[in-house]
């Protein structure tokens, strides 16, 4: 890896249809950092995170990981045939606001079936790393029970586990406590938190202000495709410059 | 009354032809297992080659699409008269193929086994599509997101619960198709109609047809209560263990 950032978004376009959902996204986020993104519903910023891992794939603009170009060619089905998926996979974690846990499967197998499956490690030692995993999001006593018998923020820390499973240098999370119960969402956030103390570069999607607050190394704000507004969440969030982030800080305290 | 009772439920009738019938009826159950498991194969296939991701196998998805659209409209009875009249004429065809008498069974076995499992190949990947579809878009991209490959995503997370969701219907049709093997009759297989039919013909008696439907009843009966059940622990499934609607 060289000097630049982990992460860097150039021009980012994205529509769906006639709608213009990204609408020039420029970001560097470096290694490290922990980059919350707030904003109205419909303002792209699910769409942006699922940019970064090619889930989505923008139709213009550049977006390096560790310096390499994922999507040469953006627009074109030339252009995404030659993307290298799996690099962008196994670099890009993505946890996702329905857990979207693989019902058929226990928490642990949930956990060891990527490595198993594409990275081809052994089963001994997937099971090892997924029961450390789920031991590192408290859910050691959980390992053997299937999602549908879990509540919803262990349904939530086990996705975390499965996302860290492979080793990624960068965790997206996508409105991660938006669907859970308000007693719930502080288990999640727990260990958001504790990862990013341990160093992980994070794009984190929410409507947290309190977690962005303390978390946060950097808040933006999105609104109808475009980032707004950006800084230190201090800044950011108690001393808004634009209108539009302090209407919806606004809404959002109201609450 | 007398007169449609000794037509249709002869008991001496039935008793002195039960070996006959029931050596029909045995060949019935075969030719609906290697079909059905066949279909059930197939039509696997042709549900995966429909969901292939991509512009590039858009003429794949297409030809399937066509596919199982031609062979749901085309009667099987058509389908058996089609094969078994004219695959043996077809001489640039090897002869195992031409005149297929595999594991020691006669070629109208193998071209009735032909026709179902094209026919029902078609309904049945319409079923597993219904299972794929079924499944939450969030699985794919959960799976895709940790790295597989659209195959590996569909084969240990796709499939998996799309099949669950399915087995209901599939056996459905199971017993669809085992009824529908009697029209291999048409093409002197000497399965359960045929036999009774000849007896009908012979003793101007209908009581082997009549045994033949209620060999047919013992297996059939039992399969349509099992699917009952599974449909019905399906949706409690569903109404006890989903997730609560405030959490989708």
């Amino acid at each position: 890896m060289g000097g630049g950032p982990m992460v860097r978004l150039e021009n980012i376009h994205k529509r769906f249809g006639k709608l213009e959902v990204l609408r020039g996204i420029d970001l560097d986020i470096s290694q490290g950092e922990v980059v919350c993104v707030l904003g109205p519903s419909g303002s792209g910023k699910s769409t942006l995170l699922r940019c970064v891992n090619l889930l989505e794939p923008p139709e213009q603009g550049e977006i390096f990981i560790e310096d390499r170009d994922i999507c040469k060619g953006a627009g074109s089905a030339a252009g995404e045939a030659g993307w290298e998926l799996n690099f962008v996979r196994q670099r890009v974690g993505i946890v996702f606001q329905q857990f979207n846990l693989f019902p058929h499967k226990t928490a642990l197998e949930n956990v060891t079936m990527a490595p198993e499956k594409v990275l081809d490690k052994p089963a001994e030692e997937t099971r090892e790393k997924a029961t450390r995993l789920l031991e590192r999001v408290g859910l050691a006593d959980k390992l053997n029970e299937y999602p549908e018998r879990l509540s919803g923020g262990q349904q939530q820390r086990v996705a975390i586990a499965r996302a860290l499973a492979m080793d990624p240098h960068v965790m997206l999370f996508d409105e991660v406590t938006s669907a859970l119960d308000p007693e719930l969402v502080k288990e999640v956030l727990d260990v958001m938190r504790e990862l990013a103390n341990e160093g992980m570069t994070m794009i984190v999607v929410t409507h947290e202000l309190g977690f962005a607050r303390e978390v946060g190394d950097k808040v933006i704000f999105m609104d109808e495709g475009k980032i707004v507004e950006q800084g230190k969440p201090a800044d950011v969030l108690d001393n808004p410059r634009e209108e539009r982030t302090k209407k919806f800080l606004g809404l959002v305290l109201e609450r | 009354m007398q007169e449609f009772i000794s037509q249709y439920f002869d008991v001496g009738f039935m008793i002195d032809h039960f070996d006959e019938v029931l050596e029909g009826f045995w060949l019935t159950v075969q030719l609906s297992i290697v079909a059905g498991v066949l279909s059930l194969i197939w039509g696997l296939i042709l549900a995966q080659l429909r969901q292939l991701p991509g512009r590039g196998f858009l003429p794949v998805r297409f030809a399937t699409i066509a596919y199982i659209d031609v062979f749901r409209g085309v009667p099987l009875l058509i389908m058996i008269l089609l094969i078994s009249g004219s695959i043996p004429s077809l001489q640039f065809l090897p002869e195992w193929l031409r005149i297929p008498q595999w594991f020691g069974k006669p070629d109208n076995f193998w071209f009735g086994v032909f026709a179902i499992t094209i026919t029902y190949g078609a309904y049945m990947a319409e079923v597993y599509r219904s299972g794929i579809e079924a499944v939450p878009r969030g699985q794919m991209e959960a799976a895709r997101s940790l790295g597989m490959s659209h195959r590996q995503a569909m084969r240990n997370v796709i499939l998996p619960q799309a099949v669950r969701k399915v087995f209901a219907p599939l056996l459905n049709d199971f017993i669809a198709l085992m009824k529908d093997t009697t029209l291999v009759s048409a093409i002197a297989l000497s399965e359960v109609a045929l036999v009774g039919r000849d007896l009908q013909s012979d003793a101007l008696n209908s009581s082997a047809l009549t045994l033949g439907a209620i060999m047919f009843l013992v297996v059939t009966l039992p399969l349509a209560r099992l699917v009952d059940k599974l449909i019905s622990r399906e949706q409690g499934r569903f109404t006890r263990g989903a997730p609560r609607v405030e959490a989708l």
